[in-house]
């Protein structure tokens, strides 16, 4: 969900970006981190817990607790909540730690 | 309070010593750190095992030590785990005389048993794919060699120890030991006198300053040596790749992180753990050179610890002439991690008067003072 209107401050008309998530277009605006983005497209569940898989969201925003890391463009670990959000990009959740090859 | 046995410091070797003394039956021992256990270099240390020396001396106490570390937790009745990885250690060769060192290194360690072998440029990148072999000769492989969780295996020591009636006094600091007609009498600590015939200096980078509280002078000195932590990602590595004239260790632990470390050439010989951004650069380059893909991976953190160096790059085990009940197991030079448990059990044969497991005359104290050539260990980092 985004904020569209607000009775103090103004949210101007951004330009949409398209991206995919796991394969799935979707529309970002300009502006929006990755993870901003995916949750303007109602997806919570970034990443997932690496011993019991458990769903794992938006924590601490700042890029310091890797919560959201996900896959992007092939690169993994990607800090999704600082990252911002640009034409084309290709958005995956990651199995596990990360694989590097 | 009185100690059959007292020993100084709780890291990995004061463990080993107490629990291989308590399982001989020996009762009373007490073990006096001023932090806790594995506080010190134990806790700091890259917790790499290996059998791959150049001296025999270092080759039989790693294998007689590895071989412990496979059985470590069945022995102990550990219920966690030690985390034993055991899957080698890939030691480069970088110029043609570490080529020419690497072959003679391995005919001494085959000599012993040890399964080492020398190893082309392109076997190495099967065995390690993301290793960049342009940089490199040669190498040596040995699967036996591994990597262990240090926490653990001092905690595994610790417990077992406990179990059988050892008495751990931490944190509690010792200020002083007395002795009276050339043989120990006392520890004297921040918070008691504990009488005591037999006091063990197994304190790590501080154990030149204990002997001297016994009037005892040894050739040790600290030196610090960095190390940090890459954030985790799925396993790449399985063996420690080494080099020694490129300064690099470099290991992918089972949670999945690397942890690498290097040498300071210019380290002054102090107690100094700090860390410094000099270290990360260096280690950064070095590290890109030959395992290129891990220089893509963020640094969680780093840190430091004291090696203890001998003039010969080998520990120093045994009684001491000067000070009868003055017993020493310091001087590891960075390898004391992985020789504690033949540092515990050659310390419990010499405390106990047994005929001891190894000969001990090259590691004793005075191989230093009687002006005999010392062969010095190169295959340190």
């Amino acid at each position: 969900m985004r904020i569209e209107q607000h009775p103090i401050l103004d949210f101007p008309e951004r330009k949409p970006i398209a991206f995919t998530f796991e394969g799935g277009p979707m529309l970002g605006r300009e502006g929006d981190t990755i993870a901003a983005a995916l949750h303007a497209n109602g997806i919570s569940a970034l990443s997932e817990s690496s011993e019991l898989h458990r769903p794992r969201g938006f924590y601490c925003a700042i890029g310091n607790c890797s919560s959201c890391h996900m896959v992007v463009d092939g690169i993994p670990n990607v800090k999704t909540c600082i990252t911002p959000l640009r034409e084309g990009m290709a958005v995956t959740r990651q199995a596990g730690k990360g694989a590097y090859r | 309070m009185n100690a059959e046995i007292l020993i100084i410091g709780a890291g990995i070797s004061g463990t080993a010593i107490a629990w291989n003394l308590a399982r001989k039956g020996q009762k009373n021992i007490v073990v006096v750190d001023s932090g806790y256990p594995a506080c010190g270099a134990t806790g700091r240390c890259g917790a790499g095992v290996r059998e791959q020396w150049a001296t025999k001396m270092n080759c039989l106490m790693a294998q007689k030590s590895i071989a412990f570390f496979e059985q470590a937790n069945e022995i102990l009745e550990y219920p966690d785990d030690v985390e034993f990885k055991q899957e080698g250690y890939l030691i480069l060769a970088c110029t043609p005389e570490e080529d020419a060192q690497f072959t003679k290194n391995v005919a001494l360690q085959n000599s012993l048993g040890i399964p080492s072998r020398k190893v082309t440029r392109e076997e190495a990148k099967q065995i390690v794919p993301h290793l960049n072999e342009k940089a490199i000769l040669s190498a040596t492989f040995c699967g036996k060699d591994g990597h262990l969780n240090p926490f653990k295996m001092t905690d595994a020591f610790y417990r077992a120890a406990k179990r059988l009636g050892v008495v751990f006094l931490f944190p509690e600091t010792v200020e002083g030991i007395d002795v009276s007609d050339g043989k120990v009498v006392a520890v004297r600590t921040d918070k008691r006198t504990i009488a005591t015939s037999k006091v063990v200096d197994a304190a790590g980078g501080f154990s030149g300053e204990i002997a001297k509280m016994a009037g005892v002078s040894i050739p040790v000195y600290p030196e610090r040596h960095e190390i940090l932590v890459t954030e985790p990602i799925e396993k790449i590595q399985g063996p420690m790749v080494m080099s020694f004239s490129k300064n690099l260790y470099c290991q992918q632990v089972p949670h999945g992180s690397f942890v690498m470390g290097r040498g300071d050439p210019g380290a002054k010989h102090d107690h100094d753990i700090s860390s410094g951004w000099r270290f990360l650069d260096e280690m950064a380059k070095t590290v890109r050179e030959f395992l290129p893909l891990v220089a893509k991976l963020r640094v969680i953190r780093q840190w430091a610890g004291s090696y203890t160096m001998s003039p010969d790059r080998q520990p120093i085990l045994g009684t001491v002439p000067e000070v009868e009940g003055f017993y020493l197991a310091c001087g590891f030079s960075g390898h004391g991690f992985m020789f504690a448990p033949m540092t515990g059990l050659l310390m419990s044969e010499v405390i106990l008067g047994e005929p001891t497991t190894l000969d001990m005359t090259e590691l004793s104290l005075a191989r230093f003072h009687q002006n005999q050539a010392i062969e010095i260990e190169k295959s340190v980092v």
